[in-house]
């Protein structure tokens, strides 16, 4: 058993395209899931602006907490996601997170204007932009941000403003790379399940990786969250992992927050029906089972 | 007076967005940090007032912000502004979020300038309607830029007093009218300068103080910087007291300079009838990439026509009847594949906003269906009486290109064609005549319009009989198809046996290497009881070794209810061959298996007829080849492989129906000589000149 102790989270993972976006976002605060996410990828047209559509949806939610998932850093600018994600925090009652990435899909991101960097200086460029995003948000320090970076050159920008409540930054992060910045740096790590080769037993190695640099780094692993982006069919008769009855479920899920930590799902699907049936049916069947056994 | 005048507040808190809007003022708008965040916000908690960010590019990449701005345009129905301060690299920015947002251009969007590289950027989303761009700077500069670019320029009382001038200069220079910038004054309760109108010129003064600005200076737009909620009160209130007192109507749109320079040859465009002026739609105008191209074909017309009624469906003829040498096509839900419903620098018409639905006769099951609706709303729209009329397999073909021409559906053995249903129509001829066509009236007309409709007018209405339809089963089979032609004989023989209730299709491509070859079998079986189904269905099980199967059963519009949402993109220009046969040999499935292999088509696919098809007598109505048992379909991509690949079967067909077909010269398979000869003498009768001519157009030859 692995537990790093934190709630379980239960949330909704949209596409970002069309009013639906914003429609499944209301959905799923009534649903009264804890989380809803939209994917981030600029430089495809038939999708929303990932910032503006999760703003306006923050709007048009009460309870919901919201996040990109993830951000796509280099089309993007450190400082600006700090005080536009601190900004909407502060509108929307602290509900907001950050999720962030590295980036990927360097066509897309170069086409656009944005630079082309290898997978190493990403995440070293990654590394640097968390550092200034909490710079921007730590108003208690006296002085201008201090952030001279090889990728990276805001020094002397203004701090502020502060978010609403002392928000999470979570990576999509797979690889030993990044998810040891994810120990030493983030708050959070939140892969998806079908980019995981091994399946959901890859997640142990993940841990282990986060785990190592958290501690290297004198902070505790339960510092850093884990989340999964997962997806699968409802169906009146279980066939496999995701693929069966609210039930089974709840006992898959069960089974990988009390194997590897996990606590928070976020469910891939812009079906409200499927929303609907997480929140109501599998999310609280798997609070209880967890809840049993952590007892 | 330029504009229709227009009084918003400058706000910094979603409270005094909420109530600007309460107030009843036009627009809100914000600046500083977190803009557009703030503005994304304040769209959510507000419903119907304009929204207008003013952007620090030094935080928004201009291809990000273009998305941005089609976002929330689209969230929020088009309720976006932009605002832009004038810094260097500004023009490049207007530049890159106006061609990001153009979303018809097929092409991505480059450039490569001082300030910015977008190499290449996909275009779009279009947003919901054309975002402004407003800037400001009083500085000669950036007024001049505002005038030869921009829609709206901002700035104080005292700078539009000094710069209104240069403004206007900037904008004829590059052949803008001067309303085509709208000037946006920011009002400061707080203001320092005396010369400007204070918090007391404002309210105790108040028309008086604005009416110069307006007057003199064209001023269109009025912002009142404030959150308190006493001044947005009384600045409501002042807007009502200068609207009462300027009661001059709104000027009418003008067509900015840049789409008047993409206009097209030929085409009269300052004489669109006024009844059509606001709705068509030319090159540069937002809607344009709405409605450029189609299902199957990228377009790029002059002019797209939008009547609303039959009555500006004839004055849209008068229109193309002026312009003889300009192409012009006719389009109702864009799938034509024969119909060129799209063209190159000519005229569209299109009758898609015709599209209700009624019923005339609950007891004899009489609907009155527009030519503009698709089938899949027909479908839809019938659903609940227990009715259906077979159309097509897919929902998003548009009534009237299938219903003139014949309309081979999932229910067409059983209960025929389309036409066959058909008991009047309403149409606008040639001349602009207005007519009825039925047994009873214009009976020629009416025999010509089922199956060569698109030779003789423009349908407004058509009058259906349509049929009982409960639940029906569908049925998706994949098969194997090692052996293509035992296949399609045994497919044949077995649709040919089975009972009327069921109707389908099969669907093959080319070999793929490395994976074994397999045909799509569909079929719907008209029963309810499931056993019935099955029953009938276990033939065509039977055929080959199943890969995969899918049956359900669904009500009738469950099918057609396929149609994708959004606009068509069509790119290029498809290559379609069609036959009708009445029995599938050995012959021809030899043939046809070899078509397939040779990889010249993409798509080969076969429907049935038969059945109540051929009930009907092949003189009744002007889709003649009635005999035939299945409509063939081939298509690909080079005209001449096509054609080559396509040549042995043709000597197996007994003539073709038309929709299918993309070569035009083939009138003569299309229409059997007692038909044509017909046809022809209608087509003199009622278009001597030939002006329905993009789908088969007949010939005058005798
Ligand atoms: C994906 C797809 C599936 C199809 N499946 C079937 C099928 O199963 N069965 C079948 O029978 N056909 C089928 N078709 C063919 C289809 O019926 C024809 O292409 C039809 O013309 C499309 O109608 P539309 O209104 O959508 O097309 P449009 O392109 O809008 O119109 C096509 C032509 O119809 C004529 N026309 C349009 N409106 C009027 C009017 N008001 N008055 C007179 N003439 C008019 C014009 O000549 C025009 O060029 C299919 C086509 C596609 C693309």
């Amino acid at each position: 058993m692995t537990d790093y102790g934190h709630d379980l989270l239960f949330g909704a993972f949209v596409t970002p395209s069309a009013t639906a976006g914003a429609e499944l976002a209301v959905v799923a605060d009534r649903a009264g899931l804890d989380l809803v996410t939209f994917q981030d990828h600029p430089y495809v047209a038939r999708f929303h602006d990932t910032w503006t559509l999760l703003s306006y949806a923050a709007a048009r939610t009460t309870r919901i907490k919201l996040a990109a998932n993830v951000l796509n850093l280099p089309l993007r600018q450190p400082a600006v996601i700090a005080r536009s994600h601190a900004t909407l925090d502060r509108l929307s009652g602290g509900r907001i997170e950050l999720g962030l990435g590295a980036g990927a899909f360097w066509d897309g991101v170069e086409a656009m204007g944005g630079r082309r960097l290898t997978a190493g200086q990403s995440i070293d460029a990654l590394g640097e932009a968390i550092d200034i995003i909490r710079q921007v948000w730590d108003t208690s320090t006296p002085g201008p941000v201090r952030a001279s970076g090889a990728y990276y050159d805001v020094s002397g920008a203004k701090r502020g403003p502060a978010p609403a409540h002392a928000m999470s930054i979570w990576l999509g992060a797979y690889k030993p790379r990044m998810l040891r910045l994810a120990g030493r740096a983030a708050d959070g790590v939140v892969p998806s399940l079908s980019y995981l080769p091994g399946g959901i037993n890859d997640y142990a190695d993940l841990n282990r990786h986060i785990d190592e640099a958290a501690e290297a780094a004198a902070r505790p692993p339960a510092a850093v969250r884990r989340l999964l982006n997962i997806n699968g069919t409802f169906s009146d008769f279980g066939r496999s992992f995701l693929d069966g009855p609210a039930e089974q479920w709840a006992e898959d899920l069960a089974g990988v927050a009390l194997d590897h930590g996990v606590s928070a799902f976020i469910l891939a699907s812009d079906n409200p029906a499927d929303l609907e049936l997480f929140a109501a049916e599998v999310a609280p069947a798997v609070r209880d089972l967890v809840a049993a056994e952590r007892a | 007076m330029l504009h229709r005048l227009e009084f918003g507040a400058l706000v910094t808190g979603a409270g005094a967005a909420v109530e600007a809007e309460r107030r009843g003022l036009d627009l809100v708008a914000v600046q500083g940090d977190g803009a557009w965040t703030r503005l994304s916000w304040i769209a959510g908690v507000t419903e119907r007032i304009g929204l207008v960010a003013q952007i620090d590019l030094a935080e928004h990449a201009p291809a990000v912000l273009a998305r941005s701005a089609a976002s929330l345009d689209l969230l929020t129905g088009g309720r976006v502004t932009l605002a832009l301060a004038d810094e260097p690299g500004t023009a490049e920015a207007v530049e890159i979020v106006r061609n990001v947002l153009d979303a018809g251009e097929p092409r991505p969007y480059r450039h490569l300038g001082e300030h910015y590289r977008v190499p290449q950027a996909q275009r779009g989303p279009l947003p919901a309607h054309r975002i402004a761009i407003w800037l400001t700077g009083a500085d000669a500069r950036s007024v001049r830029l505002a005038g030869r670019t921009a829609e709206g320029w901002i700035g104080t009382p005292d700078e539009l007093a000094a710069t209104g001038k240069l403004l206007d200069e900037a904008a004829a220079e590059v052949g803008r009218e001067a309303a085509e910038i709208r000037r946006v004054v920011i009002l400061d309760p707080r203001a320092a300068s005396a010369s400007e109108p204070g918090a007391a010129d404002l309210f105790e003064l108040s028309v008086a103080a604005l009416l110069p600005l307006v007057v003199e200076h064209g001023a269109g737009t009025f912002l009142l910087r404030t959150d308190d909620p006493d001044e947005l009160r009384r600045f409501a209130e002042l807007r009502e007291v200068v609207l009462r007192e300027l009661p001059e109507p709104p000027p009418a749109p003008i067509k900015p300079a840049a789409v008047r320079a993409k206009r097209r040859p030929g085409i009269d465009y300052d004489n669109v009838p006024a009844s059509l002026a606001a709705t068509a739609v030319e090159p540069g105008d937002l809607d344009y990439a709405r409605v450029r191209s189609t299902y199957m074909r990228g377009g790029a017309p002059g002019l797209v026509l939008r009547p609303r009624s039959t009555g500006e469906v004839a004055d849209a003829l008068a229109f193309v009847r002026a312009h003889p040498g300009v192409p012009f096509g006719l389009r109702s839900g864009g799938h034509g594949m024969s119909g060129r419903s799209t063209n190159d620098g000519g005229i569209v018409l299109s009758v898609q906003a015709l599209d209700t639905m009624e019923v005339l006769d609950a007891a004899e099951r009489l609907v009155r269906i527009g030519p503009g609706a698709r089938w899949a709303d027909v479908a839809r729209f019938l659903m609940p009486y227990g009715w259906a009329l077979s159309s097509g397999d897919y929902g998003g073909v548009g009534v009237s290109g299938l219903a003139t021409a014949g309309g081979v559906g999932w229910l067409a053995r059983e209960h025929g064609l389309t036409i066959d249903h058909l008991r009047a129509v309403k149409m606008v001829l040639a001349d602009g005549s207005v007519v009825r066509a039925s047994d009873d009236e214009n009976p020629d007309l009416f025999w010509a319009v089922r199956g060569a409709g698109a030779n003789f007018g423009v349908v407004t209405s058509f009058d259906f009989q349509v049929d009982e339809v409960g639940d029906v089963g569908f049925a998706q089979l994949v098969v194997a198809a090692d052996d293509p032609a035992d296949l399609l004989v045994r497919w044949g023989r077995a649709i040919e046996a089975a009972p009327r209730t069921l109707s389908g299709q099969l669907i093959m491509g080319p070999p793929r290497p490395g994976q074994p070859a397999f045909a799509q079998l569909m079929a719907v079986v008209d029963a309810a009881d499931p056993s019935v189904i099955v029953d009938t269905l276990q033939p065509l099980a039977q055929l080959a070794p199943l890969y995969n199967q899918n049956v359900v059963l669904t009500p009738y519009a469950g099918i057609v209810n396929n149609a994708a949402e959004g606009y068509h993109s069509g790119q290029g220009d498809p290559v379609s061959r069609s036959g009708l046969i009445e029995h599938l040999t050995p012959a021809f499935a030899k043939a046809a298996a070899e078509l397939i292999a040779s990889g010249a088509v993409h798509w080969f696919q076969i429907r049935t007829v038969g059945g109540a098809v051929a009930d009907i007598p092949p003189a009744a109505t002007a889709y003649a080849h009635r005999s035939a048992n299945f409509s063939i379909v081939a298509m690909g991509s080079s005209e001449r492989r096509v054609d080559a690949a396509f040549a042995p079967l043709r000597s197996h067909f007994d003539g073709m129906y038309l929709s299918f077909e993309t070569g035009l010269d083939h009138v003569a398979d299309a229409f059997p000589p007692p038909t044509l000869a017909r046809l022809r003498e209608l087509k003199r009768r009622y278009d001597p000149a030939g002006l329905f001519r993009d789908n088969f157009a007949l010939g005058d030859q005798s």
